[in-house]
């Protein structure tokens, strides 16, 4: 899960590191206490917004009030702008970069520092951290001297790299970054942009198609939208659940992917399960299908298969025939991928009827 | 043969009393595993399908000196001290389940590992299966037991829940497996894919090797270089989960950082060029596989 960026510079701030003058906007009628002139950033979590027009400037009120209008409800790359972050413009003599990530291929945390920062930024030079030791004042010194940053910066640069470090540790993200970390004419530093990330996706992502999806397994739920896509079909989004969740999870879920508008079909899919309780989760599944109104008439794939499983087809089946569902339910005789092509055929009408 | 579970295995399980901890230790019971021992601080002397309880891996240890296998199913907060106790009292094989398991944890633990020379699997590991043998984990419980059958194929997946799956679709074609690994697919792993490869490369009885991978990391592609470099020679077959990834806001996970520190590596495009350019078989389907796998073993006859 990223955090926005406003979100993003109050974590800066509880840890000591210094952030321009801001205000969070989320209306026209706002009343502003920050000094003219100002940065308008439209909060969105997609990258380049810069080049997406998420980025204004404002010398005047007539002209903040104008841009903040122009801005609310704009789409920037399919995202909808519902806050602005209304900034001091910071006039800096240097932008530099640091950021604390992690490294697969080392399997530690590594810190990346740059002199050379800003939204073009493609290279910085990167120390691993031994995750035995962590960072000490004298690690952080030593990468400064050796990319050859000014010895006026090495005090201050240290202290807010130290101070990073700390929230990288304590808020257990997997990715805190400043960029830019703009120094100004007395030689201070603010952090002009964070991105802070704790890793974890969302439970469900909005696509721009019309077959929803419920998913189970990360790995599964992986090639099976890559194989739904290959069909021509269109995910409405991306859903997914692991382990053995309760069936309020799944419930949750299904609720969530099904009360989105136009949607043609319906696809429950997942690998053979080594553990989640089939019967449990298809138990949430129908919770959440019956508090959806009106009642779906678009077709459903069903595909799942594990621990009881038959049971849990059983009751599919049931049900579909009871309350009146288009249901069509297999288990893994019937290959993922294949089901992937019944559902675009089922949504797109393709075929009038499965056999 | 197989590797890392087999019928010496004597597995203890630490957070045996909570529900997945309870649930593993009966599924692996009934599948034949010889789980030893738990541990659960404070609750020593209790009884969990038969299995004694300690409160410390210690004590555990003192009275089942033979234990050569943890398994970890703990609530994420307390992964780092439990595999640190089972670290430095030696135990040579770590099969750690729970999941979301902070990074900085599992760097902590998996160089805690290194220095001690102990093995990690996982974390977010559904488990190890030799088909016939042992099982750690929960990986082919209830009636999905009987998918796993014993043969030539050596599986690793980042994926828990496709390893079943995997298993269904290779029976379908009578393949069976030496060792099933799932590995998770967390930022930092215990075991990456090369580290089990080289074990399935030492081992007699596995032909040919299935690697079940997915966009993040670049374990496969660290894979292909082994391979490139001669270090792996047995044929593999490959499956990438996530070309579509890109299209979701989320997509571009880790912002600049994850362009300059990974270099271009984890993504789909990277992954499956690495692969091929080493003469790597990739699947498309799951289905393909056993196909391609057919194909290499009469090959190789």
């Amino acid at each position: 899960m990223k955090l926005y960026e406003h979100e993003g510079a109050d974590l800066l701030e509880k840890y000591g590191i210094s952030v321009p003058k801001r205000q969070l906007v989320t209306s026209v009628d706002d009343k502003f206490n920050i000094p003219l002139a100002v940065v308008l950033k439209a909060q969105v979590l997609s990258g380049d917004r810069k080049k997406h027009g998420g980025i204004l400037f404002a010398n005047t009120s007539t002209e903040l009030n104008k841009k903040i209008k122009f801005l609310l409800n704009k789409k920037i790359k399919g995202e909808r702008v519902e806050k602005i972050l209304v900034e001091e413009k910071v006039k800096g003599v240097k932008e530099y970069y640091v950021s604390f990530s992690f490294s697969g291929v080392l399997r530690a945390p590594v810190l990346a520092i740059s002199k050379k920062g800003g939204s073009g930024i493609d290279e910085a030079d990167i120390y691993p951290i031994n995750p035995l030791l962590g960072v000490s004042p004298a690690f952080i010194k030593h990468t400064l001297l050796k990319s050859k940053f000014l010895n006026e910066d090495i005090k201050p640069l240290s202290e807010i790299i130290m101070n990073l470090w700390k929230l990288f540790l304590e808020e257990k993200v997997v990715l805190a970054e400043i960029n830019p970390l703009i120094k100004n004419s007395d030689g201070s530093f603010l952090a002009c942009d964070a991105k802070i990330d704790y890793g974890k996706r969302r439970a469900v992502e909005k696509m721009d198609g019309d077959i929803a999806i419920i998913a189970s397994g990360g790995g599964a739920s992986l090639i099976n939208i890559d194989a739904l896509l290959t069909a021509g079909g269109r995910p409405a989004n991306y859903a997914e659940y692991s382990g053995n969740p309760p069936k309020e999870v799944v419930e949750k879920i299904t609720r969530e992917v099904l009360s989105r508008p136009n949607i043609k079909a319906c696809w429950v899919v997942g690998g053979t399960a080594s553990f989640t309780d089939i019967y449990e989760t298809m138990k949430g599944f129908l919770a959440g299908l019956k508090k959806i109104k009106p009642k779906p008439k678009f077709p459903f794939i069903i595909r799942r298969d594990g621990p009881r499983a038959q049971e849990a087809q059983k009751m599919l089946k049931d049900f579909a025939k009871k309350e009146g569902y288009n249901f069509h339910v297999y288990g893994s005789e019937t290959p993922m991928v294949e089901t992937a092509k019944m559902v675009v055929d089922v949504a797109y009408s393709k075929k009038k009827k499965l056999k | 043969m197989s590797i890392l579970v087999d019928e010496n295995t004597k597995v203890l399980i630490q957070g045996i009393t909570g529900t997945e901890g309870s649930r593993a230790c009966r599924e692996m019971l009934l599948y034949g595993t010889k789980v030893v021992a738990g541990v659960r601080p404070g609750a020593a002397g209790q009884f969990i399908e038969g299995v004694p309880v300690y409160n410390t891996v210690k004590d555990a240890l003192k009275r089942h000196p033979d234990i050569n296998v943890s398994l970890i199913i703990v609530p994420a907060g307390h992964v780092k001290s439990a595999t640190e106790e089972a670290i430095m009292a030696d135990i040579p094989l770590i099969n750690i389940l729970t999941e979301y398991v902070p990074p900085i944890d599992s760097a902590y633990i998996v160089a805690l590992a290194t220095k001690h020379k102990v093995r990690i699997v996982g974390c977010s590991s559904i488990g190890i299966i030799s088909p016939g043998k042992s099982k750690v984990g929960s990986i082919g419980s209830a009636e999905i037991r009987h998918v796993f059958k014993p043969g030539p194929i050596g599986i690793i997946s980042k994926s828990g829940g496709m390893t079943a799956e995997l298993a269904v679709v290779l029976g379908k074609y009578d393949l069976g497996q030496s060792t099933v690994v799932g590995i998770g697919a967390d930022t930092i792993p215990g075991s990456d894919f090369l580290d089990i490869i080289k074990l399935f490369e030492k081992d007699k009885d596995t032909k040919a090797i299935v690697m079940f991978g997915e966009v993040g990391g670049a374990g496969e592609e660290i894979v292909a270089e082994a391979v490139k470099n001669k270090k792996i020679k047995k044929p593999i077959v490959a499956m990438i989960g996530g070309k579509f990834t890109h299209m979701l806001p989320s997509g571009t996970v880790l912002g600049h950082a994850g362009a300059i520190v990974s270099h271009g590596k984890g993504g789909y495009n990277s992954k499956i060029k690495a692969l091929k350019e080493v003469g790597i078989l990739i699947a498309k389907t799951p289905e393909e596989i056993p196909l391609l796998l057919n194909k290499i073993l009469k090959k190789k006859q």
